[in-house]
């Protein structure tokens, strides 16, 4: 079978002639063909050239737009910054200051310069491997984009103090979120990731009330779209997931600090479960082997339908040998 | 309830107006501004982070409470300044640099001042050099550093080796952050290491009393 092939026989719920192979690359993909980070983020040719180089090397099923939190962010005005071997900074939360949500423009995907090379991204992967690879394309989820406008800590006491504002707001983030996500999909996105891992830091009862309705709105406007939805919240989701649940996802990621059996009894047997090797303590200090053993041992707790991921980033100094090793073949039972 | 209880229950709930309130009708019935921050501030956020330690709280449920605490901090300084209460120790904190997460450090901040720590908030991605000028300036009895990367675990190794070769004055040094461990405090020369805030807090108080 080819990746693409791969990967929707999973989730057309039939049977892959081995599981897909799903890693988050960036920083890692970037020095791996001998570049940095702040091109990865910054010029889609190398991001193009990086996760292509690096599907064909170890095996990975699909070709990812994921590259920082901040396309959507620069395209609202936020000054963002490039270092060379760092993740971009936002150097100013365009809401910080002055919450006054009339101050925000609706950015057009294919002009706002940022999210216009990412819509160029995937274009570029369609046009180098579209048939062959699962193309997925990447938005920030209602919760992260909030916060990367307003800044983490008050867009969290915003959610107590004023919901209907945060509520708003997250709207005005959703409305961009699927703008971005269509242009996209036009250009040959099968998938759309959605991360809002933000959403990891509150309560069952706030992500219940305020943040899933919006979430909920995205996935739907997605699926309008004929494109499927990856969800990535990492870190500790436990207690989200029931309200997740409720979601209609595709896939859901999951971190390592999350069991992948209680995962799969909370969401059900139809969601693809991808996950959850721990990223540092196993995928880049591990051996290979330890590596292998854990994505078998994965399998077995998730149960089918499921792709082989770690809990989030692959790190950047991840050995070689060991992303090679979580990519290893494995025949479904 | 007595006042002093209400003003702990209002900092527990993050209710900011009712905290300045019940402060300033605390002093108003004629209560010590130092019993005041002892019996109802302290206690209340050393409850606030043993909730949060057991996820019975999350971080926004922390901030607001943070914020209540600063509110009736607010109306009483001034007594305390005047009746010559100061926090007894001083503490720097900040993220290293090339690491922009700040929410975990802002909540061992919010725990130390709401242990009667006065707190020097460096923020986030800061420099090692930036770490010794602070302390030769602001002679603090402890310094705390988070990371929350591991590719900026190294630049904590750097900052702790700076501090003990700058010829600083002494100063304890706290390690944490989700990839940092006990182990990783050893290994660099940590005085101490905690693994979230509560216990952060609880930490600091035993190394400044030990030195
Ligand atoms: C002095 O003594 C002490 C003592 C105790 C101390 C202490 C100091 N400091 C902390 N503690 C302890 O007490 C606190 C309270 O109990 C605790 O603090 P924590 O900070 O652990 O916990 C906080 C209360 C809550 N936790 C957090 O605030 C972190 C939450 C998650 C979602 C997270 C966030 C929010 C963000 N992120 Co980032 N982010 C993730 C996190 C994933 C997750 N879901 O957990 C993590 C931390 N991020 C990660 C990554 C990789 C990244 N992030 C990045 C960016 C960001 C945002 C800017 C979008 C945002 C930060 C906003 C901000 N202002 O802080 C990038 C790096 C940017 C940079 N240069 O720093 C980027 C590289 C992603 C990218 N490629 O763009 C991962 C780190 C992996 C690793 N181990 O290296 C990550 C675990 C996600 C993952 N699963 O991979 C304890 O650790």
């Amino acid at each position: 079978m080819e990746p693409r092939e791969r990967y929707m026989a999973v989730l057309e719920g039939g049977r892959p002639d081995m599981l897909p192979r799903m890693p988050i690359l960036m920083q890692f993909a970037a020095e791996h063909i001998g570049s940095y980070y702040g091109a990865f983020a910054s010029d889609h040719r190398v991001l193009v050239e990086a996760n292509l180089r690096c599907a064909e090397e170890f095996g990975i099923d699909q070709l990812s737009a994921i590259s920082d939190p901040y396309r959507e962010t620069a395209g609202f005005g936020a000054p963002i910054e490039f270092p060379r071997n760092g993740v971009p900074i936002c150097l100013k939360p365009p809401l910080e200051e002055d919450p006054d949500l009339a101050r925000l423009s609706r950015p057009d995907p294919l002009k706002a310069p940022r999210m216009r090379d990412r819509v160029d991204a995937v274009s570029a992967y369609k046009a180098r491997a579209g048939g062959r690879y699962s193309i997925m394309g990447w938005v920030e989820g209602p919760a992260a984009e909030a916060a990367d406008l307003r800044g983490v800590s008050n867009f969290f006491v915003d959610l107590l103090d004023d919901p209907a504002y945060a509520s708003a707001l997250m709207a005005r983030c959703v409305d961009t979120a699927i703008d971005f996500a269509r242009a996209q999909v036009a250009a040959g996105a099968d998938t759309v990731g959605i991360g809002d891992a933000v959403a990891s830091q509150v309560s069952a009862k706030l992500y219940e009330s305020l943040i899933l309705p919006h979430e909920r709105r995205l996935v739907a406007a997605v699926h309008e779209m004929r494109a499927r939805v990856r969800l990535h919240i990492c870190g500790n989701i436990r207690h989200l997931l029931s309200g997740i649940a409720s979601l209609g996802l595709d896939i859901v990621d999951i971190d390592h600090m999350v069991s992948l059996a209680e995962a799969r009894r909370v969401l059900g047997p139809n969601i693809v479960l991808a996950g959850n090797v721990d990223p540092v303590a196993c995928v880049m200090r591990g051996s290979p082997e330890a590596i292998a053993s854990a994505v078998r041992q994965c399998y077995a707790e998730a149960g089918e339908p499921f792709m082989v991921a770690a809990g989030c980033e692959i790190p950047a100094s991840t050995p070689p040998a060991n992303l090679a090793a979580l990519c290893r073949p494995i025949v479904p039972r | 309830m007595t006042t002093l209880e209400q003003l702990y229950q209002a900092v527990i709930d993050g209710k900011n107006k009712d905290a300045r309130a019940l402060a300033q009708r605390a002093l108003d019935e004629g209560a010590n501004p130092g019993d005041i921050v002892d019996k109802a501030l302290v206690p209340a956020m050393a409850a606030v982070g043993e909730r949060f330690k057991s996820n019975e709280i999350f971080v926004p449920e922390m901030l607001v409470a943070a914020r209540a605490m600063k509110e009736a901090m607010g109306v009483l300084e001034p007594r305390l300044v005047a009746a010559g209460i100061t926090p007894k120790y001083t503490a720097l904190i900040g993220t290293v640099q090339g690491d922009l997460h700040d929410i975990g450090k802002n909540l061992v901040a919010v725990m130390w001042r709401g242990s009667n720590f006065r707190v020097i908030d460096l923020g986030s991605n800061v420099p090692a050099t930036k770490f010794v000028s602070a302390i030769n300036e602001h002679r603090p009895h402890l310094v705390g550093l988070s990371a929350l990367l591991t590719t900026t675990m190294p630049a904590m190794v750097e900052t702790v080796r700076a501090i003990r070769s700058a010829g600083c004055p002494p100063v304890k040094i706290m390690v944490g952050g989700a990839p940092i461990s006990q182990q990783f405090a050893d290994e660099v020369g940590a005085d101490g290491f905690a693994p979230d805030a509560a216990s952060a807090a609880e930490k600091a108080r035993a190394l400044v009393e030990s030195a």
